[in-house]
This record gives C-alpha cells, structure tokens and sequence, in this order.
C-alpha cells in the first residue's frame, strides 16, 4: 500500500524527482565504475607480479634485504641438491643478485646485476635473450625503464663494473640483446638482467644464487637453513600497502560524491515536508499513524534509488560492457597520482560482489537521506500541520 | 448514555503563548447523541476548530474530560488515537485537502487503504460513495481538474466511505458559492438521515445554521447557548 503511495507522490513530484533519479544513476554508475576498475587492475596487476616477478613464491638467502642493497654482497648461499633437482625440473629458477656500477656513455650509475638461467620459462623475463652469442661480450636484457634512464638502445654495449665474492673488481662489456617492457615497475625499471652462469664465473660463486623462485608453494619444504620461505603474500605486502593508501584517497573522492547525492535527496525531502505540511496533518486525520507517514515519506526516498537503478541499467550497461570487451588503458600520469603504474589494457570485471556492495552501499546512504528529515514528522502536531498551510 | 457519541464535561483547553496560556475553551460541557446534526457557531476565533479537532483525537483538552466513542481522548496514544479516526471517524475541511496527485478514485479510496479490506470491497465502497455525491464521471479527474464544489464533494466522498459514526465538518462552506453550499448540505443531510451518520459542524454561515438540527454558540471559548430545534 505504502509503496503505492509513495510511487504515485514520486511521479507527481516531476521533474525534481527526475533529477534526483539521475544524480543517483551518476554516482550510481560511478561507484560502480570505479570498483570494478580497482578490483580488474588489481587483479591484474596481481597476475603480473606473480608472472613476472613472484611465481608461487620464493626462497629468499637469509640475509637478504630488498630495502637494503648493501645486504646483497653477502646474501648470497649455495643450492642445495635437492633445490638443484627442483630446478633442473624446471619447478624452481634460482636468481643471483649483486651491486654494480653501470658505465653508459661515459657516466657512472649504480645499478643491480640479475642472473637468471637463460632456459628458464617460469618468468616472464625474456631470458632466451640471454644465451650466449660467443662475441665475446655478455648479452644483456634490461627493462624499457632502465633503457631510458640509461638512454640505450638495443644493441648497445654497456661496461660494468661488479665485485665477486672475495671482494676482487672486475669489469664486463655488456651487449644489449634486448629492452623489455614488463607492466611491473621494479622489473621494468630496475635491474640489468645476464645468464646465471655467466654471473656466476664473473662473481666466482658457482652454484651459488640469492634467489629462488618456486613454481608451486608446496616447494616451501625446499627451505633449509640457508634460505626462508617467503609466500606470496608475504611477498605482495608492499604491493597492498600501497594500494591500501590509493584505496583510501580514491574512496574518499567518491564518499564526497556520494555524499553530495545524499544532500541532494536529503534537501528533497526536507523542501517536500515542508511544502506537504498539510497533507501530513490530512494525512493523519484520515487515521494514518506517525510511523505509517514516517514510513511513506521515506520509502519514497528510497524509491528515487529504484529508479535510479534502472536509469543506470541503461546509461550504465553499454558503458560497462565497453570495459569489460574492450578493455581500458591507464593513462601514463596515473603513475604521478601514485598509482603503481602498470599500463596494461585493464577488462574490467564486474563479480557479484561488487556490484551487490555498491547497491546496499547507496541504498543504505539513500535510506538514511530520506529517513533522517521525516523525523521531525514525528515532532510535528497534526493540528499544527494542518493549519500550515492556511497562512 | 448508551447512544452519547461524545461526553464533554468540564473541559478547557490552554495553548501555551509568550505571554502566558491562552485559554481557548473554557469549561465546557457538552454531548452529542448518535445521528445529530448539530454545530458550533461562533465568530472567528471563537474555538470552533479547536472544538472539532479534539473531538477528532488530532489534539486533547488540558483539563477536564471527553470521551469519544468511549474513548477517553486524553488517554490515547498516537497510534490509538490514529486508529479511531481511521476507523470511526471523518473529516471535512473549509480547503478540502484532497491530496492533489491523487484521482477522485485514488482520494475516496484512500481511507480504505487504512483498513484491511479487500479490493473488490473497497471498491463496491468507493463506487457507492462516488455515486452519493454524483462523482461517478469523475472517478479519473484529478483534484486541480474540479470546480471547489467538486472538490468538496470528493472530501465528503472521502469522509463517507468508510460510513464513519461521527463526520467532523470545519467550516465545509467557507469556500464554496450559494449553490454549491446549498447542495452539499443537501447531500450531508440526506447522508445523516439514510445512514444515521452524526454530523458535528463548525461554521458561522447562516445557510449552514439554517440546516442544522442543533446550534451550540461559541462566544470567546465559552458556551453561550444550546438549541435543538424542534423537527
Ligand atoms: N496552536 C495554537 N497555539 C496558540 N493559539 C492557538 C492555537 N490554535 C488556536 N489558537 C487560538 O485559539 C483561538 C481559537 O482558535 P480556533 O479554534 O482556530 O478558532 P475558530 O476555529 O473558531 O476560528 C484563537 O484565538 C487562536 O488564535
Ligand atoms: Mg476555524
């Protein structure tokens, strides 16, 4: 019954109802649109961690520190056998890390030196770049990051400088076989990538690596006394810290979104009681109670949201299903806004989910815009709302 | 007692003001028997609709007492209070108060929302009560479509439905020409005498006195005279 009344007062209402209905759809498909694109680029870029970088997870040498490029003079150790079986079936890539000093042009930069098999498959790393050509100089893949810092090209040669393991210089002409462009920062700006062995001999520390990456996380039994286990979700800490921070300052812009609709239904109804005095006062003469009006009043807020939610099927569908098909690509400065910076074409998803929390989100927000006014109902004496009009 | 629709006895009625209360009603003593036809008249001012609305439960006396229907006024609670208007009371008001996105169908039919009935009963109801006041060809009209005779006649429509003990009339008049006066008064004496339904007026148009049964004169909140005429 209640909701009869309310739909027949809403449609009667026009074009201010109009209005309200779509800054509801607006912020409606915004919410919407932004949830589902945070949700598809962190599940992307989880995917991209995890292909390029992460695996199932890795074992980490003991002393090593990735905040601490000091650390990785001695954070290394030697593979154990059974860890050598594991990566030789392929179900483990060992990486061995160092401190260098990069020479492009005649500059000096300090830069991290990465050993990698160049057989591996198991990241994406191009590593098959790597192989030995037998010209003398060690092919070398780096990032298109690190190529425009360095300013190289590919097919340049590069001079380093690293230190082997008793702490003895030594120098080596690097060839750049290729610039990749891996979607994850830390690989596509950080490091100079050659073939383990290569490194090894250069470091003088066969057998040895800083790094071992695991195909499967049930290989965290490889673990000894050498080397810790470190999960993926270890691993993705500061990944989600950061996106804690983005999360937040995002949510922020669209609570103020929401909030402004929430004014926008909250003045509607405050204007409507105020112009509805003596329909109130009619109202309760005819025998409807205090919580019958509060509750009329109120539904019909809420009804501005159910046809917001139609409007936004329709405005909202086509431009939902451009995402999801088409796919969207972060535009370059959205790592100035601290974004970590992936730019890969992001599908949007839409999981039930989502949707289900950005629905009882505005509905619960509309709800409350449109019950908190019709509180003074209760306040308001039906003779007093009555005469209301009369002057 | 047994046919007393309402029993006022010493009953006042302050309205709190900055300088002090206002004493609206002053001791008044009064009651009306089923199927009256009576009303309060007084000039402006003089308390007729304070009278009327807390004979309707919409406000309650500061002392004295007035039982409606049996019901002690002062003792309901809001919802008791809106549970006797809803079920054994009507209104009628000098604006008529229609409820304007609403139809003439939609306004008569209202009341009945209020209490449990079945479509096809309130509809029998609402059909009846249109053709009391001669509304059958305006069941779709809207409020702001009608004359104010229209109006008022949907509202006594409204009022009927439900075929109510006691119907409150404020000023049901006020608004309306000679003619259209004239005719509704026909119509709500022709509803009291068919259906035995009380009617308690406040007016001070003397087209409305002319019709009444009984006069009760309201003079500065105070009872000043009470006349039944004879029939
Ligand atoms: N809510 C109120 N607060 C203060 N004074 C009121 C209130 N309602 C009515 N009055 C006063 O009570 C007196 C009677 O009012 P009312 O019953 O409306 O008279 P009538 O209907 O006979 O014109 C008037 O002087 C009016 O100003
Ligand atoms: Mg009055």
């Amino acid at each position: 019954m209640i909701l009869k009344l309310a739909n027949r007062n809403i449609i009667g209402n026009g074009k201010r109802s109009l209005i309200n209905m779509f800054i509801l759809a607006i912020v409606l498909v915004g919410l919407l649109w932004m949830m589902s694109m945070f949700y598809s680029w962190i599940n992307l870029s989880k995917t991209q961690l995890k292909e390029w970088e992460q695996a199932e997870g890795m074992l980490w040498q003991k002393d090593y520190d990735p905040y601490d490029a000091f650390s990785f003079d001695k954070s290394l150790a030697p593979i154990s056998t059974d860890q050598v079986s594991a990566i030789n079936a392929g179900k483990a890539v060992p990486i061995l890390l160092s401190q260098a000093v990069a020479y492009p042009q005649g500059r000096m930069m300090p830069t991290v030196l990465k050993g990698i098999p160049y057989s591996q498959s198991l990241l994406k790393i191009p590593s098959s770049y790597l192989k030995d050509t037998g010209d003398g100089l060690v092919p070398a893949v780096i990032g298109t990051g690190l190529a425009k810092t360095m300013k190289l090209e590919k097919g340049d040669i590069l001079t380093l400088r690293i230190k082997d393991v008793s702490g003895v210089y030594d120098a080596l002409d690097l060839s750049i076989t290729h610039i990749m462009r891996s979607p994850v920062p830390a690989i596509d700006n950080g490091a100079i990538w050659i073939d383990l062995d290569t490194m090894q001999q250069y470091m003088a520390a066969p057998g040895y690596a800083s790094q071992i990456v695991l195909e499967d996380s049930s290989l965290m039994s490889l673990a000894d006394e050498n080397w810790l286990y470190k999960s993926r979700s270890v691993l993705m800490k500061d990944f989600n810290e950061v996106l804690q921070t983005e999360l937040a300052s995002q949510s922020l812009l669209f609570g103020l979104f929401l909030f402004l609709a929430m004014i926008a239904i909250f003045d509607t109804q405050v204007l409507s009681l105020f112009k509805r005095r003596k329909e109130i006062g009619t109202l309760s003469a005819l025998g409807m109670t205090q919580q019958q009006i509060i509750g009329l009043f109120t539904v019909e807020g809420l009804l501005y949201m159910v046809y917001a939610v139609l409007i936004g099927i329709v405005l909202g569908l086509p431009l939902f299903l451009w995402f999801g098909i088409k796919g969207w690509v972060l535009p370059d400065s959205y790592s100035d806004f601290g974004m970590i910076g992936f730019t890969e074409t992001i599908y949007f998803k839409y999981p039930i989910w989502i949707i289900l929390l950005v629905l009882g989100v505005m509905f619960g927000a509309t709800a409350l815009a449109s019950w908190l006014p019709t509180l003074r109902i209760a306040r308001l004496k039906p003779t007093d709302a009555l005469r209301g009009k009369l002057k | 007692m047994e046919d007393k629709l309402v029993v006022i006895s010493k009953m006042s009625k302050a309205f709190p003001t900055g300088e002090g209360d206002f004493l609206a009603l002053k001791n008044i003593n009064l009651s009306f028997a089923k199927g009256e036809f009576s009303g309060i008249v007084g000039p402006s001012g003089s308390g007729k609709t304070t009278m009327l609305n807390i004979i309707g439960s919409l406000d309650s006396q500061t002392e004295g007492e007035v039982k409606v229907m049996g019901y002690e006024i002062k003792e309901l609670s809001s919802k008791q209070a809106a549970d006797l208007r809803s079920r054994h009371l009507g209104f009628i008001f000098q604006t008529y108060n229609l409820l304007p996105v609403y139809t003439v169908y939609e306004n008569v039919e209202f009341p009945l929302l209020l209490l449990s009935m079945s479509k096809e009963e309130r509809h029998k109801a609402v059909m009846q009560a249109l053709e009391w006041l001669g509304l059958t060809d305006k069941i779709k009209s809207r409020p702001a479509q009608l004359s104010g005779g229209q109006c008022q006649r949907v509202a006594i429509a409204r009022a009927m439905v439900k075929q109510p003990g006691l119907v409150l009339a404020d000023e049901p008049t006020a608004n309306l020409d000679t003619e259209n006066s004239l005719h509704i008064l026909d119509m709500m004496k022709k509803l009291n005498q068919e259906l035995g339904t009380s009617f308690i007026f406040s007016t001070h148009d003397q087209k409305v006195i002319d019709y009444l049964r009984r006069v009760i004169r309201l003079v500065d909140g105070e009872v000043v005279s009470d006349d039944t005429k004879a029939r």
